[in-house]
């Protein structure tokens, strides 16, 4: 799938002392079937994937960003998009630092379907608990395009959501959203601490893991 | 439902899941087969009968213990071999068999079964009472078995502990103050219960945390993930959890019962429900498919006999892996959320687990809840929570079917294939049309399709054996047929001459020396 992240090794000794403080984070995929939430989800665990056992599934990922001071684990959660699951998704979304609202760009329903999500997660969370991120994807569909691009931005404007539009497809932004999400959810919660869980692991898993994260580290 | 688990192998019959008593609640082994309400009941009576034959124990001895104060003991400790304590303290003869008792089971550790028994058994009483046989051998040794499983947990903890050397007496403290502390809030509502351990979880992984960091800053070496907070963490809750299961899972200050009955009963009204119409991507004609879901269903099945929180989330994980296997065979791709969910509430609705609404309910109030709200076994756990609510809610909308159809499957004035070749889709009535919408009905007719083969098979064999049969009565007629016909056309000539040639030489065999006969030398 597209271009892949190439890390250098200089940086490996920043990231051993880095490792030390790894904080969890839930994030939540929620939108439309089809809309590329499997896509996105896979996309940000790419080359991070790290199989517990073969045989799982792509439902539950999970991808180690390096910041400047502290390191992130992020747990991406998909959720089952189909509209009969509507009512129970909010049981997905207890908990989560960050809240990812996907549509798609070349369908207007897609786009109206995430103002539904917006106001059910509104309903239910405090603002400043969970960093809420509006994602227009399929940006390499241009051609096809029904929603624009001011239309949601105006929408995440109006909503205080931050807005990235992407392509789980090409790979375009996806890395800059990853970055982005994680230094926002540091940001928002992380500096109060009690926010997120403190997970210890072994810096032999960093390790392993180091190159795309000191790349990433490197380009913020 | 019990057919189609027994197809698969389970032997779980709904009935020996329910309470003993008849009441219509789930039961459960670790409280003899009933519900917690009759549990109750019944230990409390069972337990005030032993109060008062331990007390009449204690007074017959006193008696007897006062009569033979001045002379020898020798016939009362035949009858009563373990009261050793009387000499000194005759007041307290009934407590010395209990002392024992502890006393033997640490040291039969891996014996319990003998020592229940020896404890129990008549020969080892001095007054056996007839009105509580049947007490005695129900409530007692429930609570003697389960404080067994308790003691091994207890003891994995002393050891898990031992490796912490100093904090790791002081998490050892703490745990059992918080469990005395625990035994004189029975009155407390679930959330309460929950709040006070939650709030003991919170102040134990604070205070490892603080002493983890203090730590880290005087060391340079790398830790192990074995010292992990996450890790002391999981032995507490092992540990707490498995002594205060009884007294919270399911408390009678909840309507947790009624709801384990409602779900149980509304699964079942929900029987006709086709894997095709939650559009789950799982082909159980594929051999290794229809495995992982028998797997699947049985570990979920599972979760209720476990008692750490922890311990019924790694069932839901097992269960859900074996799904995503099932999807991954079929699909021949990773399964993704959108596959899961429907996957996972068709194997609830198949396994009917019990008491789904308790066990989630205490795992919510219970588990660590880092464990719950993030990491993979808390990404199935919500799954299920959302396959429970799902099917809680579940309409002919979330079928893809009319109100009517919905209504008319619910009732049982129709099944999914009566339907079909009624005159709702006339073209449909045709055997592939059947198959498409109605596994269970497919399998049972691709099952009568199969036993008819194998009927026209035994047919056929049979009639072969009964030709072989009547080839083999003829057979002998056959051959005397032939050999008469060889006779006739070959008749025996007798030869005169050859005949005296041999004559002759049977009159030679006659001078002929007599023949040796073995002979014996004395030696
Ligand atoms: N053109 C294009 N197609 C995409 C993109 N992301 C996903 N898709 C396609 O959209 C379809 C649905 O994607 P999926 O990840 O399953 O969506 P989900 O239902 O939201 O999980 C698949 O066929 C993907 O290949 C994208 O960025 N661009
Ligand atoms: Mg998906």
């Amino acid at each position: 799938m597209g271009e892949n992240l190439r890390g250098g090794a200089q940086l490996q000794n920043d990231t051993l002392r880095k490792s030390l403080r790894t904080l969890k984070v839930k994030l939540v995929l929620l939108g439309s079937s089809g809309v590329g939430k499997s896509s996105l989800a896979l996309r940000f665990s790419k080359d991070e994937f790290r199989r517990t056992s073969p045989t799982v599934g792509c439902a539950y990922l999970t991808r180690v960003v390096h910041l400047r001071n502290v390191t992130l684990r992020l747990e991406i959660w998909d959720t089952a998009g189909q509209e009969k699951y509507h009512s129970v998704t909010p049981l997905y979304y207890r908990g989560a630092q960050a809240a990812l609202l996907v549509y798609d760009i070349s369908k207007r329903e897609t786009f109206i379907r995430a103002q539904v999500w917006l106001k059910e997660l509104e309903k239910q969370y405090i603002p400043g608990s969970t960093v809420i991120w509006l994602v227009g994807n399929k940006g390499d569909l241009a051609t096809h395009r029904q929603v624009s691009v001011e239309e949601g931005q105006s929408l995440a404007n109006d909503r205080g959501l931050f807005f990235t539009e992407a392509s789980a497809l090409s790979g375009d932004q996806i890395n800059e959203l990853l970055l982005a999400i994680a230094h926002r959810v540091y940001e928002c919660i992380g500096v109060q601490q009690e926010g997120l869980s403190e997970w210890k692991e072994t810096p032999l898993v960093d390790l392993r893991n180091r190159d795309k994260s000191s790349r990433l580290a490197s380009c913020c | 439902m019990s057919q189609r688990t027994e197809r698969r192998g389970i032997h779980v019959d709904q009935s020996d899941l329910l309470c003993k008593k008849g009441c219509g609640y789930y039961g459960n082994a670790a409280w003899q087969g009933l519900c917690s309400k009759c549990w109750r009941e019944e230990y409390q009576r069972v337990r005030q009968k032993q109060i008062q034959d331990d007390w009449a124990l204690a007074e017959k001895l006193q008696r007897e213990e006062e009569a033979a104060y001045a002379s020898s003991h020798g016939a009362q400790t035949q009858s009563h071999p373990q009261s050793t304590a009387p000499q000194s303290h005759p007041g307290h003869a009934s407590l010395g068999p209990f002392s024992k008792f502890e006393e033997k089971k640490t040291n039969e550790k891996t014996r319990k079964v003998t020592t229940v028994k020896k404890f129990f058994s008549p020969s080892s009483r001095t007054a056996p009472k007839k009105e509580t046989q049947e007490g005695k051998t129900s409530s007692p040794s429930i609570s003697r078995h389960a404080s067994f499983d308790t003691d091994q947990v207890s003891k994995d903890f002393v050891d898990f502990l031992k490796n912490l050397q100093k904090p790791g007496r002081e998490i050892h403290k703490q745990c059992r103050a918080f469990i005395v502390a625990m035994s004189s809030k029975k009155d407390l509502s679930a959330d309460e219960l929950s709040e006070c351990v939650q709030d003991f979880y919170q102040n134990m992984a604070d205070r490892l945390l603080s002493h983890y960091k203090g730590w880290f800053r005087r060391t340079v070496v790398v830790i192990s993930s074995s010292d992990s907070v996450e890790q002391v963490m999981d032995q507490v809750e092992k540990y707490i959890m498995t002594r205060l299961y009884k007294s919270v899972f399911c408390p009678e200050t909840t309507d947790d019962e009624k709801k384990d009955l409602a779900t149980q009963t509304r699964i079942r009204a929900l029987h006709w429900v086709t894997i095709q119409m939650l559009c789950v991507s799982m082909d159980e004609e594929i051999p290794e498919v229809s495995e992982n879901v028998v797997k699947a269903i049985t570990d979920v099945i599972e979760m209720d006999s476990k008692r750490v929180p922890r311990d019924k989330l790694g069932c839901i994980t097992r269960c859900s892996k074996h799904i995503f296997s099932a999807i991954r065979i079929t699909k021949n791709e990773p399964a993704s959320a959108d596959d899961f969910l429907p996957a996972l509430i068709y194997i609830v609705l198949k396994a009917n687990p019990p008491r789904l609404q308790s066990n989630i309910q205490y795992i919510t109030r219970f588990c660590n809840p880092s464990r719950l709200m993030t990491g993979e076994d808390g990404y199935y756990f919500t799954n299920l929570c959302c396959a429970a609510a799902f099917i809680e809610k579940l309409d002919a909308q979330s079928l893809n079917l009319s109100p009517e159809e919905f209504e008319r499957y619910m009732s049982g004035q129709a099944s999914p294939r009566l339907n079909s070749s009624e005159a709702d889709w006339p073209q449909t009535g045709t055997a592939p049309g059947v198959t498409a919408t109605n596994t269970v009905l497919a399998q049972l007719n691709h099952n009568l399709e199969l036993l008819s083969g194998l009927s026209s098979r035994q047919e056929t064999l049979m009639e072969a054996a009964q030709s072989l049969q009547a080839d083999l009565l003829s057979w002998p007629a056959g051959v005397q047929q032939e050999v008469n016909n060889i006779l006739e056309k070959y008749p025996l000539e007798i030869l005169p001459r050859t005949v005296s040639a041999i004559d002759a030489n049977n009159v030679d065999t006659d001078n002929l020396p007599p023949p040796l006969t073995p002979q014996v030398f004395a030696g």
